[in-house]
């Protein structure tokens, strides 16, 4: 009868302790999503889609927002109001560090639709929103997939799905335990990728050329495809520079997992030595400015031989429910200048 | 309940029967209380995502001031990596029952020459040690710096575990391990583990190697190969 007991019990330890959405213990020791294998696939994805990634271009003066973390579940008010702060400021695009969902279908399924929701806004804010429905059919007329946005500088025609949002993520660890990398490449494709922004003055002349670079350290490392590719000189911007005649002045680097570690008893897997100075060596042959990092749930700023290190805070509604200083902004001056400043987060968690 | 009973005691009475047994020296931490000098040297071999393929040497030295007191150091040179380590450890070995307590001091100094980088280390671990089982536990103070930049990280566990086919007096075996260092590096929550082996060649001398998986992110649940590698060497005590 004891021996029953113990046996029941142990079976309900182990149900609740695989069953944990942040808790995949297995992965301690074998992971079922490897790096190697995003990394193909994203290289893939992001050669056969180039123009998906296409230049963002900035008039003069820009910036652009940081959050990291959100570690969205069924409420997606933070991921919202990060959105909506971009958009009533007009900020060029909007970045996110990593661990944007927990893996469940259903949460994807609410990160997609604030997406979804904020493309839409951004469609009609940036583009000439035509009906291509039959004319007449009123159904037709409230249905969203009758209707497509014209693009008339880039002379480009988009539907909704294909609306250029800029929000770029980086792909976090807790995006892809239990194998949810399928939900998030689903939605934002590639997690290893690059992206231009040419900057022009007021008479419409390319003065400057940025340059975004997104990694995948989800795992902890980037495996040895990254690695190999980074070596190649994929993300050294030489291509971009050579396309538009112009040398890069701004780069800035996304990446999931952190550097440096703010807390001091942190239960979380940070690079391999080896690797962390390899990273280090390699944003100063970019000659990056800021490095953004996420991860670890804590703010901290290191200046490394010039190159600036933002750790960012959670912006999570579970792990930080009070307001605060959750997201960075970052502001591009037409002169060349840069500089950032943290932006406030006032949505709290619904009771 | 009575079998369960019987065994625990079984294994209890053999554990302490062992104590009472001739300790020969069998390559690990057990100390037979003859032989003052330990000397061990072995080569490496890897693979690692950074630098592809490395190998290099090792070699170590460890005096018994007494046959609970215990000085030494280490040295490597890892090819590819371009990895230069030495290091200067103390101990104390408390004998409590069929338990072994060591008590460990050790400061590691290395040097990354690939990215110009250094790294120097200080550790305190305490080691329970059963004829079949280890447990490791202990803190690692930790500074780098790279060009002009250092970085102090004060607070990072040490742990390890390891088992073994036979009684750590016996002629050969073979074990597991779990841990989060290796000879040269204390890590920051990645788990090492792989499996290890020693075979006694004569009284005096010891062959012993080792297979080593060290993965990144075991703790963001997404273990993902890092490094793997081997060892083989000798040690020679008298």
């Amino acid at each position: 009868m004891r021996n029953m007991k113990y046996t029941l019990l142990a079976a309900v330890a182990a149900i609740v302790f695989t069953s944990c959405d942040k808790v995949s213990p297995i992965g301690v020791l074998v992971s079922g999503t490897g790096v190697e294998d995003r990394v193909k696939m994203s290289s893939k994805y992001y050669d056969e889609h180039k123009n998906d990634f296409r230049y963002l271009v900035a008039k003069g003066d820009y910036s652009f927002l940081v959050g990291a973390d959100s570690h969205m579940t069924t409420d997606d008010g933070r991921m919202a109001e990060m959105l909506q702060i971009g958009f009533d400021h007009g900020d060029l695009f909007w970045a996110h560090l990593g661990d944007i969902a927990d893996t469940k279908a259903e949460y994807y399924v609410t990160l997609e639709d604030v997406i979804t929701e904020f493309r839409k806004k951004y469609a009609e804010k940036h583009f000439e929103e035509v009906y291509v429905g039959q004319e007449g059919n009123e159904y037709q007329m409230n249905s969203e997939e009758f209707y497509v946005y014209v693009d008339n500088v880039a002379d480009m025609v988009y539907t909704l799905d294909n609306v250029p949002l800029p929000f770029y993520p980086v792909v976090g660890n807790h995006d892809i335990t239990h194998n949810g990398w399928a939900l998030w490449s689903n939605i934002f494709h590639s997690s290893f990728y690059q992206v231009p922004i040419i900057v022009l003055d007021a008479n419409e002349n390319i003065v400057a050329l940025d340059h975004l670079i997104f990694l995948d350290s989800a795992s902890g490392t980037l495996g040895r495809e990254q690695v190999k590719l980074i070596e190649e000189g994929i993300m050294d911007g030489k291509e971009i520079e050579k396309e538009n005649g112009v040398k890069i002045r701004n780069t800035f680097v996304f990446s999931h997992t952190n550097i440096f570690r703010p807390r001091s008893v942190e239960f979380a897997s940070t690079f391999p030595r080896e690797e962390m100075f390899f990273l280090l060596d390699k944003f100063a042959e970019w000659n990056a400015n800021i490095v953004f990092l996420g991860h670890v749930h804590k703010w901290d700023h290191q200046t490394v031989n010039g190159i600036e290190y933002l750790t960012l805070d959670s912006m999570s509604e579970d792990n930080n429910p009070e307001p605060g200083d959750y997201l960075v902004r970052v502001n591009c001056k037409l002169d060349g200048t840069n500089s950032w400043e943290h932006v406030h987060m006032n949505y709290t968690p619904k009771k | 309940m009575i079998k369960t009973r019987t065994i625990i005691l079984s294994l209890a009475l053999a554990a302490l029967a062992t104590t009472a047994s001739a300790q020969v020296f069998t390559g690990e931490h057990k100390y037979d209380g003859e032989h003052k000098n330990e000397l061990s040297g072995y080569f490496m071999g890897g693979n690692n995502v950074v630098v592809q393929g490395y190998g290099g040497l090792a070699a170590s030295y460890k005096y018994h001031l007494t046959d609970r007191w215990t000085v030494g150091g280490d040295a490597q040179a890892q090819l590819g990596k371009q990895l230069y380590s030495v290091d200067a450890k103390g101990g104390y070995r408390l004998p409590f029952k069929f338990l072994d307590f060591y008590f460990d001091a050790t400061l590691l100094y290395n040097r990354y020459e690939r990215w110009k980088a250094n790294e120097k280390i200080a550790n305190l671990s305490v080691t329970v040690e059963s004829p079949y089982l280890y447990l490791r536990v202990g803190e690692s103070y930790i500074r780098w710096s790279i060009r002009d930049f250092g970085y102090t990280e004060p607070l990072t566990l040490t742990f390890g575990f390891g088992a073994q086919m036979r009684p750590r007096w016996n002629s050969w075996n073979v074990g597991i391990f779990f841990r989060n260092y290796d000879d040269f590096y204390f890590e920051n929550w990645n788990i090492n583990w792989g499996l290890n082996f020693y075979g006694r060649i004569n009284s005096t001398m010891n062959f012993f190697g080792e297979f080593n998986i060290r993965p990144a992110g075991s703790m963001s649940q997404l273990a993902s190969k890092y490094e793997t590698s081997g060892k083989l060497g000798i040690k020679y005590v008298w």
